[in-house]
């Protein structure tokens, strides 16, 4: 389960139904204003925001690699726990949120 | 043809390098790419398990990517991809004695001046023929410092840990179509390692020769200077020309590590069938310097960025870069710099020269990220047109976060001034000879950092142009 | 000159005002025929045409080089917008005191229109020009009393609907707009100023402009856009075509000072034929998302076009200005100059083409594009390019992107200036080249002021 955001306030929305990400896939979707690509590691949810910080291009075209997410378009890394930068020509590290599983109803805190 | 000799001034109308040895391969894949070829390829090298599966991933990446719509006209190359060959091995092992080289093989090196070359004191050599490298040496008075200049499958061989702490990371396969590609069927190329504070005075040269019709060479070089290292790498390539298209797709992956500095000079006179296609890219680290010197001459269609990642407080880095586009040829060359360290600073100069119908295109990039505080960069762009068919573009991306930083860019378009030419031709010279005088006039700043033989075979290449420009 | 502003005459009526609906219309074919109705046949199929160009063309995505900074898909939802209510059947007599406040700064003028939502509301003109034979009128009146004029230029060749998704959609829903027109030789001695209004949150204006000036004339045009802050996404479209013929001289200025929320988009084209000068100066300081396509044409040896831009911008607003420079035929010359300034967390993007086609011998061009980022999240990114293919031709660009000058901040505070002090003069010293280039009476003024009203509220 990705770590809770520090402190940071903000609104717990339900954003899918756990079916709709299944074990080693990626989703993209919106919760109010964020564009969001959920990850599914064998159970592990994880939420970054859905887009490339190498240039903007969406990260869920891309593939899970073991905790890691690359990216389609040119290879960048991310780390899917902390959204840091891990491979190049990725440099910056995308934002990551909070995410709950509540029974089936996956939650993410925006 | 002279023998022995150093190289000569080339024209394009007669490519000097174009001649064709009889193949004489003992192996060689079936035209064409899939699964199978790359195990093949993989077998070959005798690899490790995770080389195979990079491969394999690697082509998967290859296969899922579209041709870039970018840059330069790849409608030909794709529809004759099936026809390439995609590995050759032109003989059993690479020799570590010239004598050991085949016949065949060394005749060429030695039209090509190799030899010669070597014994011009060079710290060091390889040739590679094909895919693979034929020959490579270094002079023992760096082996015994703990250099390490190999071909590439032997710096894997020999140096895992080394090898695999670096290989990839610089430049992933999935960076564009053509990385890919070379990351699934790379062979050839240099592993060159130079340990702390060893500081080479000579030069490594290596040349890349493709004798083959229809052939794709896939080199893949990676470079780790540790700290306080220095050298100077040379790379050359040339071809025969063939009325059939062949295809050269390079990876060069560089590490800078703490207060080293490292050049990189490629001269590519590929012949008008070749496209060029290279990704290479250098991580520079705390206050290192990395600089690529990048002699476009060659090749039907080059498409080369040359770039350097500035990671580490007071890196900096360089690109020089001249291009030559004649009849047929385009040449989209130029470079890139991302200052992600405060303290960086970099400078892309440019120089190229359309004539006839070619094309010269400069693309670069110079990204500054928030945290890259007084990042300074300066990319200054010239093109020279020769005649009223030439063409030129340019396509520079200034991508800026944060007021620490300070960019400038200029680029300016011009011809050969008509006052220029008077003025010269009215003390005795030739329109040509005024011609040939103003354009190694226009590319003397980056010209004179080449090393010796280069310039003066620059230099003799404009002469025998601009012969033939007049009219 | 009348204060139009007090005024209150409604646009030329040949048509009646729309029914009052109770739900205002989504953007849609339905919205495209309500406005079709009573109009001539060959806008009519123009409109449709326009609306499946629309509908076939898939929205611009970042995976696109034009695209490539611009967000479209997050930044705008067509399916929000709502068609604007017609602003001609708004309450008589009462205007928006934001407009009338910026039309009060306004000095004299030739001729005036105001524009609110979407419809043209006043419009005057010096009864001596109109003598000569100068036509400035609502486009809905043109489309009866001027057609011919219409049918060739309007939305034809100069800005076609396949240029892109956002031009074909302003091709189809525009609602009524601005023709001026300029016989041969006659001069117009004072610009001709458009005011635009938008009311309406959450809606979708488009608007016209065509401009056509005969050999030998002369004209000015001023237009400038406002509205409130909006707290729902606000589209406002703008197509503007341009077309200078043997030897007339036309400017062009926009000062865009719409309020926040406003996605402002605007396809310009620019024809300057033999001889002409055909200057454009665009200045971007409102809105929360500005596109600007800027195409400017050299068509006859001897053709010269400025192109002049300002923005600046802070909190998160974004510009992205596109522009281009072709050079068609030979001995014509351009000069582009776009400078801006940034600060908090404002983004720019600037991709500036100059063309020079084959043949165009002789051609001057430059461009220049200059960042001056005041903040550490500020963002800029440039892109001149140039395309090169003729040989005899003097062609050069520059970007650059740099902080405060840190010696002319010095001297500045050496000379008891307070630190804010000096800060305003520097970036009002950095944009003011910009407008010095092109001072039209009365602008300089009045963007000083809007600029120093920005520096003032940071």
């Amino acid at each position: 389960m990705a770590d809770e955001g520090e402190g940071v306030s903000g609104d717990w929305v339900k954003v899918a139904d756990l079916d709709e990400c299944p074990p080693g896939s990626l989703l993209d979707l919106e919760a109010g204003e964020e564009r969001i690509v959920l990850a599914n590691v064998d159970g592990d949810l994880y939420a970054l925001q859905n887009r490339c910080s190498h240039q903007d291009l969406p990260l869920s075209d891309g593939e899970l690699d073991g905790d890691q997410l690359e990216c389609l378009y040119h290879g960048a890394r991310f780390d899917l726990c902390t959204g840091k930068a891990m491979g190049l020509p990725a440099i910056t590290p995308v934002p990551t949120y909070a995410v709950e599983l509540r029974g089936q109803d996956i939650y993410v805190k925006i | 043809m002279p023998e022995n000799e150093l190289v000569e001034g080339l024209g394009l109308d007669e490519y000097q390098y174009g001649f064709v040895d009889e193949e004489t391969h003992v192996f060689r894949t079936r035209p064409g790419l899939d699964e199978d070829i790359v195990r093949e390829i993989s077998e070959h090298k005798d690899e490790p398990e995770w080389m195979l599966e990079f491969r394999l991933k690697a082509l998967k990446i290859y296969e899922s990517k579209p041709m870039p719509t970018w840059g330069g006209d790849l409608s030909h190359l794709e529809a004759t991809l099936d026809e390439i060959y995609f590995y050759v091995k032109p003989q059993e092992q690479m020799e570590r004695s010239w004598d050991d080289v085949p016949d065949t093989i060394k005749n060429t090196f030695e039209r090509l001046g190799i030899p010669e070359a070597e014994q011009k004191l060079l710290s060091g050599v390889g040739a590679q023929y094909e895919s693979e490298m034929v020959y490579h040496s270094l002079k023992e008075e760096w082996s015994s410092k703990g250099v390490i200049f190999d071909s590439i499958e032997d710096g894997l061989k020999n140096h895992p840990d080394l090898f695999r702490e670096h290989f990839a990371t610089i430049i992933p396969a999935a960076d564009n179509k053509f990385a890919a590609l070379n990351s699934a069927v790379w062979s050839g190329g240099s592993f060159l390692y130079i340990p702390k504070g060893v500081q080479l005075d000579t030069p490594l040269q290596a040349y890349f020769r493709v004798n083959q019709e229809r052939m794709g060479q896939f080199e893949r070089t990676l470079i780790i200077l540790d700290e306080g290292a220095q050298a100077h790498y040379i790379e050359g390539c040339t071809a025969p020309v063939y009325s059939t298209d062949s295809f050269h797709s390079g990876v060069i992956e560089i590490v800078l590590k703490k207060d080293s500095r490292f050049r990189y000079t490629t001269i590519q006179n590929w012949s008008n069938n070749m496209y060029n296609l290279v990704t290479q890219r250098a991580v520079v680290n705390e206050n290192a310097t990395m600089e690529w010197l990048d002699g476009n001459l060659g090749s039907k269609l080059t498409m080369k960025y040359p770039s350097c990642y500035l990671v580490g407080e007071g890196a900096h880095g360089e690109i020089m870069s001249i291009a030559y586009a004649s009849d047929g040829q385009h040449q989209d060359t130029g470079g890139k710099v991302v200052h992600v360290a405060p303290n960086t600073t970099s400078s892309i100069t440019s120089k190229s020269i359309s004539k006839g119908t070619g094309r010269s295109s400069y693309r670069g990039l110079c990204k500054v990220y928030e945290g890259a505080y007084n990042a300074r960069s300066n990319v200054e762009c010239d093109a020279l047109l020769i005649n009223s068919t030439s063409r030129t573009d340019t396509y520079p991306y200034i991508e800026i976060e944060g007021k620490r930083a300070t960019i400038g860019h200029e680029a300016t378009v011009s011809k050969i001034g008509d006052t220029q030419l008077f003025y010269l031709m009215s003390r005795g010279l030739t329109k040509e000879e005024a011609m040939s005088l103003i354009v190694r006039g226009f590319i003397e700043p980056i010209a004179k950092q080449l090393p010796l033989e280069y310039a003066v075979e620059l230099n003799r290449l404009i002469e025998l142009e601009m012969e033939g420009s007049v009219g | 000159m009348s204060n139009p502003a007090q005024a209150v005459e409604a646009s030329s009526a040949e048509e009646e005002p729309s029914a009052e609906e109770d739900t205002p219309s989504s953007l849609d074919g339905g919205a495209v025929e309500r406005l079709s109705e009573g109009a001539p046949s060959w806008l009519s199929e123009r409109r449709q045409h326009a609306w499946s160009v629309f509908e076939d063309t898939p929205l611009p995505s970042t995976r696109s080089e034009e695209w490539r900074y611009t967000d479209v898909s997050r930044l705008l939802k067509f399916a929000d917008l709502r068609v604007a209510p017609d602003g001609a059947s708004g309450e008589e007599g009462t205007r928006p005191a934001g407009l009338t406040a910026a039309m009060d700064e306004d000095e004299a003028a030739a001729g005036h229109t105001v524009v609110v939502d979407g419809s043209v509301v006043h419009v005057d003109l010096d009864p001596a020009l109109e003598q000569q034979g100068v036509i400035l009128t609502s486009l809905r009146a043109a489309v009866h009393e001027h057609g011919d004029l219409l049918e060739e230029w309007l939305g034809t060749e100069i800005l076609p609907p396949e240029d892109g998704k956002f031009q074909a959609l302003n091709a189809a829903l525009w609602s009524d707009g601005v023709l001026l027109y300029v016989p041969p030789n006659v001069k117009l001695d004072l610009p001709i100023r458009t005011t635009r209004w938008i009311s309406h949150s959450g809606s979708a204006v488009f608007t016209r402009t065509l401009i056509v000036a005969e050999p030998g004339s002369q004209v000015s045009y001023v237009e400038e856009l406002l509205s409130e802050d909006f707290d729902q996404r606000t589209l406002a479209s703008s197509a503007v075509e341009i077309i200078a013929r043997d030897g007339a001289q036309v400017q062009y200025v926009c000062i865009q000072r719409l309020g926040r929320g406003v996605f402002c988009q605007s396809a310009q084209r620019t024809l300057a034929h033999r001889d002409s000068k055909l200057d454009t100066l665009n200045v971007s300081l409102g809105a929360s998302v500005t596109r600007l396509d800027l195409n400017a044409r050299l068509l006859g040896p001897g053709a010269h076009s400025e192109l002049l831009g300002l923005y600046f911008g802070d909190e998160d607003q974004h510009f992205d200005h596109c522009t281009s420079q072709d050079h068609i035929a030979p001995d014509t010359g351009s000069d582009l100059l776009y400078k801006g300034a940034l600060d908090d967390r404002a983004q720019s993007a600037f991709r500036g083409m100059i063309r020079v086609h084959r043949g165009a011998q002789r051609t001057d061009a430059y461009q220049t594009n200059r960042n001056l980022l005041l903040s550490d999240d500020c963002r800029a990114n440039s892109l001149p390019n140039l395309e090169i293919e003729a040989d005899d031709v003097k062609c050069s660009h520059g970007a650059t992107v740099g902080q405060l000058d840190s010696e002319a901040l010095f001297y500045l505070l050496s000379r008891g200036l307070s630190r804010h002090q000096a800060e305003r003069l520097v970036v009002l010293g950095f944009l003011g080249e910009v407008m010095a280039r092109l001072p039209l009476g009365g602008v300089v003024k009045k963007v000083t002021r809007a600029i120093e009203r920005k520096l003032k509220n940071g």
